[in-house]
């Protein structure tokens, strides 16, 4: 389904306000948004996921106005989030972790399938399905994290700098898995400061900075766009 | 000290602390889900007592004499309505003061409590005085050597440590109890996952109030004698348990339930000429530890939150 940010105006803290912000998330296709610290990228996720409640503007999935819905309802519409620095339920385990994110999901066969699921795509985490999340190392968290996003089966995965913090390698093997993610029929609204990773993966992107939306167009058309090296390689990076 | 006597000791002091853990617990699990300190949790026990004693009372009168009958019929009605009041508690008054000072939380709950036991002083039929509870299980007792095993008291301390039982069993094993330890982990993360954050506040305070109700009763079946102002104490220990366990975690709670009666009774065995400092002697102990460990014996950070 289709996200439609319409004009939204937050305040969240002072360094992180997001002041007019237009944009759409196309249905089955990976959309990033590219922005440095403080440029509202957060903001904006926090907008949608109810967390920070816009003063002006109207958020729509699928057609249906989620502005005013407290966020378990948001979520229960179909959205997943794999939040910045992860944030797993650290004295929980790997398994309970991943219970969580199929949390409205009451049926057990269903929630023991997507774990299966889960485990085929990180077989890492199907050897650690006892241990406590918070004495896993940064990657093995990032993998419980992104398990978790999935355990819902959303229709929209939103994801906030899911390189924050990680090896290369990780980065690769993450972002590979967000792909596959995509190409399985989820939207995929990615958020990130890593330019050249997320284009490579990303069908279209929006480019923030000050909190206003200064650039739009496919991956290619962001690669060669002047406001997008402004916003990074200029003010951006002051 | 003769060894009957010895089990004597220990037999009064397993059914304190289990009345204490039963509070503490309450206090652990509130803490957990919204960082608050029920003051007035004593006297929502109180209330459950009260409660109890009111609908044996209503019963006896419409002629009911089963005991199982009266006896299932005065801990569910108890344990219900106190839950209830429990949640009502929490949705009018904390849950509106959340990103409120904490201190304002404090202040608020703090005159709950006040509210309540009066209430209790000037409304039930004769509050201002203590009043006989009934005895609703068999008293026969057994003698073992020189130590008298009551029916009652054996009965209590199985219900009880069954109650604890299946607490724990409720926040480790279903899906509620995992959202509960969810949210006392990260609210804002559990949330994202789906979970309707003011109904686990509720869930949670119901449950924590039930708990303070079944402690209450017990209390009143253990000395047959309940009174508006027994909640004050018993919060006070409840709490300084919930502290020394290390707040807002499920197992140091009960564990800091039953050290606290196991000071009680060590007072009162050490100073036999004045076992009534038992519990001056229990809260010196209490202070000394928290001077020594100021963050629990089972210290938050190396332990499993709820």
């Amino acid at each position: 389904m289709e996200l439609r940010v319409e004009g939204i105006s937050t305040a969240y803290d002072r360094a992180d306000v997001l002041e007019d912000v237009t944009l759409d998330v196309a249905a089955g296709r990976i959309t990033c948004l590219l922005g440095s610290n403080g440029s509202g990228k957060t903001t904006l996720i926090r907008s949608i996921l109810g967390l920070t409640k816009p003063r002006r503007g109207r958020i729509l999935f699928g057609g249906t106005d989620l502005t005013r819905l407290p966020t378990h309802r948001i979520v229960a519409s179909g959205i997943a989030a794999i939040p910045e620095g992860r944030k797993v339920f650290p004295r929980l385990t790997v398994t309970e972790n991943l219970r969580l994110g199929a949390y409205l999901e009451t049926d057990a066969h269903i929630v023991t399938d997507r774990m299966e699921r889960v485990f085929a795509i990180f077989p890492a985490l199907a050897q650690r399905r006892s241990q406590i999340a918070g004495t896993m190392s940064g990657g093995e968290q990032a993998m419980v994290s992104i398990g978790r996003g999935l355990m819902s089966a959303p229709k929209l995965l939103l994801v906030d700098e899911p390189s924050l913090g990680l090896s290369p390698l990780f980065v690769k093997e993450n972002f590979a898995v967000l792909r596959k993610v995509n190409e399985s029929g989820v939207t995929v609204f990615l958020v990130e400061q890593n330019v050249h990773q997320t284009l490579a993966i990303a069908h279209e992107g929006y480019v923030l900075s000050k909190g206003r939306v200064v650039a739009h167009g496919t991956a290619q058309e962001l690669l060669e766009n002047d406001e997008v090296r402004k916003a990074y390689f200029g003010e951006g990076a002051a | 000290m003769t060894l009957a006597l010895f089990a004597q000791y220990v037999m009064n002091g397993a059914m304190l602390g289990m009345m204490y853990a039963l509070v503490a617990v309450g206090f652990t699990l509130f803490f957990g889900v919204l960082d608050v300190i029920q003051f007035s949790h004593g006297d929502v026990l109180a209330a459950g007592a009260f409660l109890a004693l009111g609908t044996w009372v209503a019963l006896t009168k419409l002629g009911v004499v089963s005991p199982v009958l009266l006896l299932a019929a005065v801990v569910v009605v108890s344990a219900l309505g106190t839950a209830l009041l429990g949640a009502v508690f929490a949705r009018t008054l904390v849950l509106p003061l959340k990103g409120a000072p904490q201190l304002n939380v404090l202040l608020v709950t703090l005159m709950m409590g006040t509210v309540l036991r009066e209430a209790i002083r000037l409304f039930y039929p004769g509050g201002s005085q203590p009043q006989l509870f009934p005895a609703l299980l068999p008293t026969t007792a057994y003698g073992v050597g020189g130590f008298h095993l009551r029916l009652d008291n054996a009965i209590l301390l199985m219900a009880g440590a069954l109650l604890i039982a299946a607490t724990h069993f409720f926040i480790t094993r279903t899906r509620i109890g995992l959202a509960i330890r969810a949210v006392a982990q990260d609210e804002e993360t559990a949330r994202t996952m789906g979970i309707d954050f003011r109904r686990i506040v509720l869930v949670t305070f119901g449950i924590g109030s039930a708990l303070a109700a079944v402690a209450g009763v017990m209390d009143g079946l253990y000395y047959n004698e309940i009174f508006f102002g027994m909640g004050l104490l018993l919060g006070v220990i409840g709490f300084a348990a919930a502290i020394i366990g290390g707040l807002g975690n499920l197992y140091g709670a009960i564990l800091g339930g039953f050290l606290f009666a196991a000071l009680q009774t060590i007072g009162a065995v050490a100073l036999p000429f004045a076992s009534a400092y038992k519990d001056v002697f229990a809260f010196a102990v209490v202070i000394a530890i928290m001077a020594a460990r100021p963050t629990g014996l089972i210290g938050e950070r190396a332990s499993e939150r709820v």
